[in-house]
């Protein structure tokens, strides 16, 4: 297989033709056990008839074919008319600036795309280069919304159609990128291209409509409704956590209580409610450190106060400004002192510092993230330790928007060295880290064949990086834990590690860091991780 | 959006296959869907979580947690496995005519 070459024009090839394929057999290759190919889920016939199909092969989207030439029109329209939004600063009053620096100062060095996981696992293919879908948006940008921008154009200065073919290629190619911002960090200049690739997915989402269905319709906009994307209305919140309460209170022998609504708490804990459902043990692990550590805090059971989650940071600022602000409210209504984030490193990244922007006055109530709260508790002298208890290889990953994004490295490395024996770090790690692969929102998209993707292309290094990590200690017969505080992470190891066997193969099982707090206490006389399947 | 025909019904489904238009459902579907996996008959266990589930679904919005399911109906984890090939959450709540699951779980 020869590699493909693509120019930036080929974005703008006739609507049908699929611009590149993934191959198995180019991607980065992974160590045995999992080095036999699988090949990779297909669009079926009726889907290719369906669906837009002219990227990659694969569909996240799933966006209708257009009924007619009429239909592609408007879109192409909203799409240039969105260009020129972006460049103003009455519609663009989040990222208008950071935006201007990033389009204006890149110096085509190409420094980003070796730092990019997607473009390396995939064998470096020119579709995934970070600067692929950045230069061509800046081409755009330069050519439909600036003056004089079509003449230009006209004389060489990088003439791309807009068509439907690069309206919908671009869209699709925007949920390609994890919004990881390795590449930022290794720019030269600063430039960010995820930033770019999120103002992208904006443009499609407030002007087009086009946003993927995980994120809007069965994300935010389900939120706002009934209080969470997972459809969790209060009472079933309050429900389900009753009985985890009970559940977990027979199953560790301590008694676990978890407390709702109580006015004037220090401080109000923001879970994600994901979390409740699929991995309650890292719930329930807060309840009782918080409880033994004696601190003041609750949860809330007003929409969407039992949710920290925010996909509108993910593509859209309306949404994204919608719940900063409700996830505020409710806190202050509370009259808590301060919110506390649970291990969701996009609700990190939304309330601690993109909240910033958005919050004034009382509703600017303080923040605090998960890993120093952790900390705080287990270094206040309040709880016995036996760190003998965890005596089994461990390793950390990295949440982007935590470590990266916000530069919180060290809390938990400190928890870890003290309570796991045999806590070892990956390479690289700490603001060099991979990401798992489903960032940026990818990890709860998994429409059509998209899982497929994210399993064996976005997610590739950090499998390997994983398998590294637990190198000296390779077979099932030893349980292994990677700890990954961040619940989009957690995701897309759970199906990372289902689609490769990981725990049958390799006895790796993924969970957070309060699990493993909790399972070296003295006071918990059962272990509260266990290899077992859940 | 996609349509797919089971025991002589045309349903809308996404594309993995869930039904969008939960009343519809009947317990002929929910053996077409068994079948459609290769298990030709749908035993009492079979019904004792579909039922559950589609209860549960109905009177609560969401899919019960799995926690709850094991407990409620008396089936460990493998067990489920064994009943539905792909899992509580992509066949038995397929079989039980409710959407797939969404929102970070």
């Amino acid at each position: 297989m020869t590699k493909k070459h693509l120019k930036l024009t080929d974005i703008s090839k006739e609507g049908d033709v699929q611009l590149d394929e993934v191959n198995i057999d180019e991607l980065i290759p992974l160590p045995p056990p999992y080095d036999k190919n699988e090949g990779l889920k297909q669009l079926t016939d009726d889907q290719k008839v369906r669906l837009v199909n002219n990227l990659d092969g694969f569909s996240a989207l799933a966006l209708p074919k257009p009924k007619d030439k009429a239909e592609e029109n408007k879109y192409i329209g909203q799409f240039v008319a969105g260009l020129k939004k972006l460049l103003s600063k009455e519609n663009n009053w989040t990222f208008l600036q950071p935006l201007l620096l990033s389009l204006d100062y890149c110096a085509r060095c190409q420094t980003c795309s070796d730092a990019c996981t997607v473009y390396t696992a995939s064998g470096k293919k020119d579709i995934y280069r970070p600067t692929y879908r950045t230069e061509i948006f800046r081409r755009l940008i330069n050519k439909y919304a600036k003056s004089g921008g079509k003449l230009r154009a006209a004389l060489g200065a990088g003439n791309i159609e807009i068509n439907w073919g690069t309206i919908s290629r671009l869209y699709e190619l925007s949920y390609r990128c994890t919004l990881c911002r390795r590449c930022a960090q290794i720019c030269p200049l600063g430039v960010d291209n995820a930033l770019i690739t999120r103002e992208l997915r904006k443009l499609f989402s407030q002007e087009l409509g086009w946003a993927p269905k995980e994120l809007h319709e069965k994300g935010t906009v389900l939120q706002l409704e009934v209080g969470s994307p997972t459809g969790m209305r209060p009472a079933v919140a309050i429900d389900n956590i009753e009985f985890l309460d009970e559940d977990f209170t027979e199953s560790t022998g301590i008694k676990v209580a978890t407390p709702w609504d109580k006015e004037g708490a220090d401080v109000l804990l923001l879970h994600s409610a994901g979390d409740i459902l699929s991995f309650p043990a890292s719930v329930i692990a807060f309840t009782v450190l918080c409880n033994a550590a004696g601190i003041s805090w609750t949860l809330s059971s007003e929409a969407p106060g039992y949710d920290g989650v925010n996909y509108g940071l993910f593509y859209d600022d309306i949404q994204l400004a919608r719940i900063v602000t409700k996830h505020a409210q409710i806190a202050r209504k509370l009259k808590v002192k301060k919110i506390v984030m649970g291990e969701c490193g996009h609700e990190h990244k939304a309330l601690i510092t993109v909240a910033d922007r958005l919050l004034i006055g009382d509703l600017n109530i303080p923040r605090q993230d998960a890993m120093s709260f952790l900390e705080d508790i287990v270094f206040s002298g309040k709880i016995k330790f036996d760190p003998s208890k965890n005596n089994f290889p461990v390793t950390l990953h990295d949440p982007c928007n935590v470590v990266r994004n916000l530069g919180i490295v060290e809390p938990q490395r400190r928890i870890l060295r003290y309570l796991c024996p045999q806590f070892r770090e990956m390479t690289p790690h700490g603001v060099d880290n991979y990401c798992c692969g489903g960032g940026g929102g990818l990890s709860v998209m998994s429409d059509v064949n998209f899982t497929d993707w994210k399993v064996n292309v976005s997610g590739r290094m950090k499998f390997i990086q994983i398998l590294e990590a637990f190198a000296d200690q390779p077979g099932p017969e030893v349980g292994k834990y990677l700890c990954a505080p961040c619940l989009n992470c957690k995701l897309q190891f759970k199906d990372m590690f289902k689609y490769y066997g990981a725990r049958e193969k390799s006895g790796i099982i993924c969970g957070g860091l309060a699990e493993l707090i909790v399972n070296a206490m003295v006071d918990v006389k059962k272990p509260f991780i266990t290899w077992d399947e859940e | 959006m996609a349509k797919m025909e089971l025991a002589g019904v045309m349903l809308e489904v996404d594309e993995h296959g869930f039904m969008q238009e939960t009343n519809k459902w009947n317990e002929d579907i929910a053996r077409a869907y068994g079948a459609k996996e290769g298990i030709n008959e749908l035993t009492e266990e079979h019904w004792t979580a579909i039922n559950y589930l589609r209860n549960y679904y109905l009177a609560n919005g969401i899919c019960p947690m799995i926690r709850r399911l094991i407990k409620e109906t008396g089936f460990s984890l493998k067990k489920l496995y064994d009943l539905f090939p792909e899992g509580p959450a992509n066949s038995a709540c397929k079989w039980s005519g409710v959407p797939k699951a969404t929102g970070c779980v």
